[in-house]
């Protein structure tokens, strides 16, 4: 057991699993000899050399498309795309390649990969180093969606990633990347996939989040003394329907919290599924707390995004909800 | 566009060269069946071969049971020569039950993952990176052989095309591409169009063959109306790959529509009609009775027999069943979610 960051534990995951199988291959964006910019591959090429961990020319279609490939021919391939943002040029390979292969084929292919990426705010990045576009991915069929929201799932849940048998695309939170450590074991381990953590339990109302957003809503919960289930997803789509149902079926209210925006989100989503499967129990309306429904502006983004008096707002209005 | 045609003496038996002729004679004649099944209503789509058949039978010849083949949706005559079963092929194009994808995807767009074989994408060059990706999975394990791919001319305008043979000089993969260039991505010429024809622009005005030399290897412009040239020089490719990728540019015409849902006369004269010098068929016939392997009693013999072959192959696949409709949920995930689970009751 050693305390480390969210950076560390994944560079961690990686390399246990770099080390029991070496058909795991890295590839991306200055993931070689710089360890990329986050430092998450660090290392990694000193210890298992460049045909395992491949510095790519600057191309994101390229990188991905090279990941389906070698995980098509037996391999496993581990991409890096170096801010989410940038992501987009390879969304054909994504949407029309990497997730739709196993259904297309009828399992003629299978595709196991982990396209990992830093996403969403907390460096200052404006329009295009801070964006949370989890939606895209969720309202693919065939994605695994997965974000972690603290170093120990962090490693546990790229590990799981990688056993899994389809591909899977892996949200890193960058502001929490080194906002927090955590004690995480040296060895192997794994954290269960489409399961939700629930962080907390409280009988007020059920707070539904996931990622960037966890430590801001326990944060604010636990200084506002806010009595209720926080939920951590884990696993966006397919995400934990009985976790969030059983919760809000004793609770009666829900507030859901995402750094992304609002409009035609994750969090539409899940406010539909409670609403069609549970709107007898519900004694409040289910409100969304959000970014703004904009672009991720550079000089005001703290204003951008949610914060505990947002949050606060919302919860105070179901509680008091007649 | 001037192609010199080199036939030396093929390295191939006789009776492989006969065999190679007729299953491009079966292509031919498929193709026209499998139109018409299209026109009756069997098919919701179809993709036309004719013009292509030489560069089909010669890809088909010269891949190695080493190789890898990541084909596009107009190589079928490819599969055929390859040896694929033709249950599998034709379970495939008419969606049928027996059609290892479960009619999921269109016509010609197989998966044979087990014969070394690609899941064919429509997204024109969806696959190149894929093949560049497996290319390198067979460097990393050492093993023999190479990859071959193929796309079309639209194909070398897309970004998937240049990003794949960037890759593949930079990791100089066992890797070789081959463009059917048939002059037209749909109503599009590939190079600027002769006076008169359309006003269309072109797909792009620097030779294909010669984009390989940017990425750091070599492109060759061959004959794709002769089958044995194709052989020939697509098999010396592969050979080599283990050295660097290659580029190959087959030239041909593309003598029927795009698919089912175009009408060539809009925008071109066809400059090779059926039976024409340039149509591969009398191609190749001319090459084979030169070598003395084919005479016309032969090909009438061949004509007839594939004929009755051909019909009864059509016959039989467009009147074979459907996959069953409780399938369709299936092979999303290797684990349905809970959605997909419930999702299973809903289908009536």
């Amino acid at each position: 057991m050693t305390t480390m960051t969210m950076v560390k534990a994944l560079n961690s995951a990686l390399d246990n699993a770099m080390e029991r199988d070496d058909s795991i291959i890295l590839m991306g964006e200055d993931v070689g000899v710089d360890g990329g910019v986050f430092r998450v591959t660090d290392g990694l090429l000193a210890k298992y050399g460049k045909e395992r961990v491949l510095d790519t020319p600057l191309a994101e279609l390229g990188i991905v498309g090279f990941g389906i490939g070698m995980s098509m021919a037996g391999l496993k391939a581990i991409p890096e795309i170096q801010f989410q943002d940038f992501i987009y040029t390879a969304m054909d390979q994504i949407i029309n390649q990497m997730a739709k292969l196993r259904y297309r084929t009828n399992g003629d292919y299978t595709l196991p990969m982990v396209l990992r990426t830093p996403y969403a705010g907390g460096v200052h990045g404006g329009p295009y180093h801070s964006q949370a576009g989890e939606a895209y991915f969720a309202h693919t069929q065939g994605l695994t969606v997965v974000t972690p929201s603290n170093p120990y799932d962090a490693k546990g849940l790229l590990l799981s990633s990688i056993e899994l048998n389809d591909p899977v695309i892996f949200l890193e939170p960058k502001r929490l990347y080194y906002a927090t450590k955590g004690d995480v074991p040296d060895d192997y381990y794994t954290v269960d996939l489409r399961k939700a953590n629930i962080l907390k339990e409280g009988d007020d109302l059920t707070i539904i989040t996931y990622g960037p957003t966890v430590p801001l809503v326990m944060d604010t919960v636990n200084k506002n003394n806010v009595n209720a289930d926080v939920i951590d997803l884990r696993t966006i789509n397919p995400f934990d329907v009985d976790a969030i149902l059983n919760s809000v079926k004793k609770t009666s209210r829900a507030v859901i919290v995402t750094e992304s925006p609002r409009l035609f989100g994750v969090s539409a989503e899940i406010s539909a599924t409670i609403a069609e499967r549970a709107i007898d129990y519900l004694a409040a309306p289910i409100l969304r707390v959000s970014s703004l429904d904009i672009p991720v502006p550079f000089a005001l983004e703290d204003y951008y995004v949610p914060n505990e008096q947002k949050i606060m707002k919302a919860i105070n209005k179901v509680l008091q909800y007649r | 566009m001037e192609v010199e045609i080199m036939i030396e003496e093929a390295d191939i038996s006789n009776e492989k060269v006969l065999e190679a002729y007729r299953n491009l004679v079966m292509e031919r004649m498929l193709d026209k069946k499998m139109l018409n099944a299209s026109r009756q209503g069997f098919l919701p789509f179809y993709i036309p071969l004719m013009g292509h058949e030489a560069i089909h039978i010669g890809i088909g010849l010269a891949l190695r049971n080493i190789d890898y083949f990541y084909p596009y949706y107009r190589d079928f005559g490819a599969l055929v020569q390859l040896g694929i079963p033709m249950d599998m092929i034709m379970s495939q194009v008419f969606s049928n039950a027996s059609d290892n994808e479960l009619g999921r995807d269109m016509p010609d767009h197989v998966s044979f993952k087990k014969y070394n074989i690609g899941a064919v994408i429509t997204p024109v060059a969806g696959h190149l990176m894929s093949a560049a990706g497996i290319a390198y999975a067979k460097k990393y394990r050492k093993s023999d052989g190479a990859v071959l791919t193929t796309f079309g001319d639209g194909a070398t305008s897309t970004p998937d095309f240049h990003v794949a043979m960037n890759f593949a000089g930079v990791y100089d993969l066992p890797m070789v591409f081959l463009c059917e260039n048939n002059g037209f991505a749909i109503s599009v010429p590939t190079y600027p169009n002769e006076e008169g024809q359309s006003d269309a622009y072109e797909e792009t005005r620097g030779p294909i063959y010669k984009k390989a030399e940017a990425y750091g290897f070599e492109g060759i412009r061959i004959d794709g109306t002769s089958f044995l040239e194709v052989y020939k020089q697509t098999r010396k490719a592969l050979e080599n790959a283990s050295n660097g990728p290659v580029l190959i540019e087959a030239m041909t015409y593309r003598m029927g529509p795009h698919s089912t849902a175009d009408d060539p006369n809009k925008y071109r004269k066809d400059e090779v009609p059926e039976g024409s010098d340039k149509d591969p068929l009398i191609v190749n016939q001319k090459i084979l009775k030169d070598m003395g392997i084919l005479t016309e009693k032969k090909i009438q013999d061949i004509n007839n027999e594939i004929d009755d072959l051909t019909s009864k192959l059509v016959d039989k696949y467009e009147k074979a069943p459907k996959p069953d409709k409780k399938t369709i949920l299936d092979n999303l995930y290797e684990t349905d979610p809970w959605y997909i689970t419930e999702e299973r009751g809903d289908i009536e």
